[in-house]
């Protein structure tokens, strides 16, 4: 996919998304708030201003992407290329995702515990010592926040559903 | 008065806690400057979550240490190893590791250190004098001055912020839309919540922020497999002792260099989006421009190294200004601090020195020691911060994405500000990827409610818009927008089109009419003055033809700016 297929195809998913937020914006305005003051500032107007001001921009990037295309950028190989390049941080999110999604049954010190060492281990490599390292890094640094947020902040952070200590 | 608030400031400050809070902060910021890809904000951002239990001036004293420890950390791997730990130090590498190469890392480092002294003190006591003057026009504004000031800032940062002008607006823009989800600020209507209960209560603007910038950042770090797996700097740790007398004495010797760097670091701090990692590398090319060997730049010539460390530090007072004076955030770390602010319901406004005198003088105090607490803590600890640039980013990232999931989560004790952070990194990474600034979008979330409110204000008062170019500020701001949104252009074509030889004058003659409407002599007749000026320089250059040989086109400037974020 080259720069003026992307910046195309993006400037019309902006488009669309303009669209759907006008459309949201149309349903704040309900009865019990029609009867608003005069004067006063409708709760839909500011949104409806920004949403103006981002539709021109969009259309004219748009319209910039198709009239004056940009450089052609190299080519990362279609989906395994783009996929190699962005794995990374794919890889992150999903580990990410995972830790939240658990968080609420295995509290914060497990599963920050096992996101951190996960984590490091997908991005640094799975040999042995490299995990032994992880393992010691996540316990310290990990074990090291939440004792100093849960006793010396004393902020109460989620605990986990069978052995709720911590 | 200011001396009142000044004994004050030093009665709340001058305690063995804040001390200790601001010692912490320095050294927190030195860690994070001398990591090569750490940048400051993210480490002001890890510092925020303990600042919760804080009161509203520890939080920020410790905060501000932070700031000022991690734009001299930098230094201290840029000089040694030629990799900048942080974009604000790019340019003291081009001096630095010449002079450390020669045999003379002690006197770089000690130039480095000095000047970074140096600079952030000039700048603290420009922050004292200017942010004070500088709120008190702040308080002739009226709501439609103060919503085009909001249009200014966010129109200037959009154009400064990356290298398409349409795609910053785009990101201003989604940013005032994100912080218009939830109930609005004037009757509390839910809008845009999408069926989300949760969302009903808007997004927190930490997370947001959070999400945005320092997740979405860590995630571009490890993009490249091999990059994440090696040492981020130095292999070893040089024994250097710090040459500070000497040093300090050829600084002194060339006040000049000191005093226009530190004032190049202030007059950027004051632009939205124009950040230390630009005033550094404009600093050193003045330097470069005023020197009279020019040649001796980049062989390891002390000027070199003096210019960009006293600009990169004084570039926060300049941020700090117009922070305290206007509620603007300068760069991403004052918008890191207004939300800070926020969260111990502190709102920096035109009225904030004047109703918080305190808070603010303890701003410019803490501001001022943390210079002191930097040069002391520097000298100590060098060879540990060089230490740390062994770390591998792959260890690094983890950490750093833990740490910010429980940091939020501590700002409201909800699962939901973690989940706002992760949607927002999935949006800052992406937006990322396609090219579109994040600093607009921050922008527009800090100041998304504040200009709606400012508009709620406009229309209860009146309904008719050219109050908005009948009052003086207001034009002021509109004019200015106006010629912002040219400026990115302007730079990029600098003496190579003939119409950005007539963009500065014109902008001058067309700024004579807000000013001329001003009341008071002085405004006025600055006005007429620039106008002159203005006018002078047309007239000149239609004499000449209009060469287009004339201006001067600074590729490292451009450079700097995809640094920026």
């Amino acid at each position: 996919m080259n720069r003026l297929n992307r910046d195309t195809i993006v400037a019309i998913a902006l488009l669309i998304l303009c669209g759907v937020f006008f459309q949201q914006s149309f349903g704040i305005l309900t009865d019990a708030f029609r009867s608003i003051a005069i004067g006063q500032m409708k709760p839909d107007l500011w949104p409806q201003i920004i949403l103006s001001a981002l539709t021109l921009m969009c259309f004219i990037y748009l319209v910039q992407s198709v009239v004056s295309p940009p450089p052609a950028r190299d080519k990362r190989g279609g989906l395994k290329g783009w996929l190699a390049h962005y794995l990374n941080p794919i890889l992150c999110y999903i580990t990410f995702l995972i830790f939240l999604l658990v968080m609420p049954y295995l509290g914060m010190l497990i599963s920050g515990f096992l996101f951190v060492f996960a984590l490091m281990s997908i991005l640094g490599g799975f040999e042995r010592r490299n995990l032994v390292v992880n393992a010691a890094v996540s316990v310290v640094f990990v074990g090291g926040m939440w004792l100093i947020f849960t006793y010396g902040l004393g902020v109460l952070l989620p605990r986990n559903e069978l052995y709720p200590y911590f | 008065m200011i001396i009142e608030n000044v004994l004050a400031a030093i009665d709340v400050l001058l305690t063995v806690k804040i001390f200790f809070l601001m010692a912490i902060g320095v050294v927190a910021g030195l860690i994070a400057g001398a990591i090569p890809g750490f940048t400051i904000a993210m480490a002001v951002v890890l510092v925020l979550p303990f600042t919760f239990t804080m009161n509203a001036i520890e939080g920020i004293a410790t905060m501000i240490g932070v700031y000022v420890g991690g734009l001299s950390g930098g230094l201290m791997s840029g000089i040694l190893t030629g990799i900048p730990g942080t974009p604000s130090s790019v340019a003291t590498t081009f001096d630095g590791f010449p002079m450390a190469r020669k045999g003379q890392p002690g006197m770089a480092l000690g130039i480095g250190v000095w000047s970074s002294f140096f600079g952030g003190v000039i700048a603290a006591v420009c922050l004292m004098l200017i942010a004070p003057q500088l709120a008190k026009i702040g308080l002739e504004f009226k709501p439609w001055d103060y919503f085009a000031l909001m249009i200014f800032a966010l129109t200037v940062t959009a154009s400064l912020a990356g290298e398409d002008l349409v795609k910053g607006l785009i990101a201003g823009l989604v940013g005032l839309l994100v912080a218009t989800m939830g109930e609005d600020v004037v009757v509390g209507v839910p809008r845009f919540t999408f069926g989300i209960d949760a969302v009903q209560q808007g997004f927190a603007f930490l997370p947001v922020l959070v999400g945005l910038f320092a997740f979405s950042r860590l995630l571009s770090d490890v993009q490249d497999r091999e990059k994440a797996r090696k040492n981020l700097g130095a292999q070893s740790a040089e024994s250097v002792k710090i040459e500070h007398m000497k040093a300090a004495r050829e600084i002194l010797k060339r006040w000049g260099n000191l005093l226009r760097s530190s004032m190049v670091g202030v007059f950027t701090g004051v632009l939205p989006a124009a950040g230390s990692s630009i005033s550094n590398i404009l600093a050193y090319d003045q330097a470069k421009k005023y020197s009279k060997n020019p040649k001796e730049f980049g062989t390891g010539c002390i000027d070199g190294i003096i210019a960009p460390e006293a600009a990169n530090n004084a570039t926060a007072g300049g941020a700090l200004i117009v922070m305290m004076a206007l509620g603007i955030p300068g760069d991403i770390i004052t918008a890191v601090m207004i939300g800070a602010l926020l969260i111990h319901d502190v709102t920096p406004n035109p009225n904030f020195i004047a109703e918080e005198p305190v808070i603010a003088y303890s701003i410019f105090i803490a501001f001022f020691i943390s210079n002191f607490f930097m040069l002391a803590l520097q000298s100590v600890t060098l060879r540990g911060f060089v230490m740390v640039t062994k770390v591998r980013m792959y260890q690094l990232a983890p950490v750093i994405l833990f740490y910010c999931a429980l940091g939020m989560f501590a700002l409201n004790n909800v699962d939901f500000d973690m989940w706002a952070l992760f949607w927002f990194g999935v949006l800052g990474f992406v937006m990322r990827a396609l090219g579109f600034p994040i600093v607009p979008i921050i922008l527009g979330v800090v100041l998304g409610d504040i200009a709606e409110n400012a508009l709620a204000q406009v229309i209860a008062l009146s309904t008719d818009p050219t109050h908005f170019l009948i009052r003086p500020w207001s034009l002021f701001f509109i004019t200015l927008s106006v010629f912002s949104i040219f400026f990115s252009a302007w730079q990029h074509q600098r003496g190579t089109k003939v119409w950005t030889l007539w963009f500065i004058p014109v902008f001058c003659i067309i700024m004579t009419v807000p000013l001329l409407m001003m009341e008071g002599y002085v405004r006025p007749v600055f006005g007429v003055g620039l106008g002159l000026f203005g006018l002078y320089v047309l007239v000149k250059r239609y004499r000449a033809g209009w060469p287009l040989d004339e201006a001067e086109f600074i590729p490292e400037v451009q450079e700097a700016e995809h640094l920026n974020e």
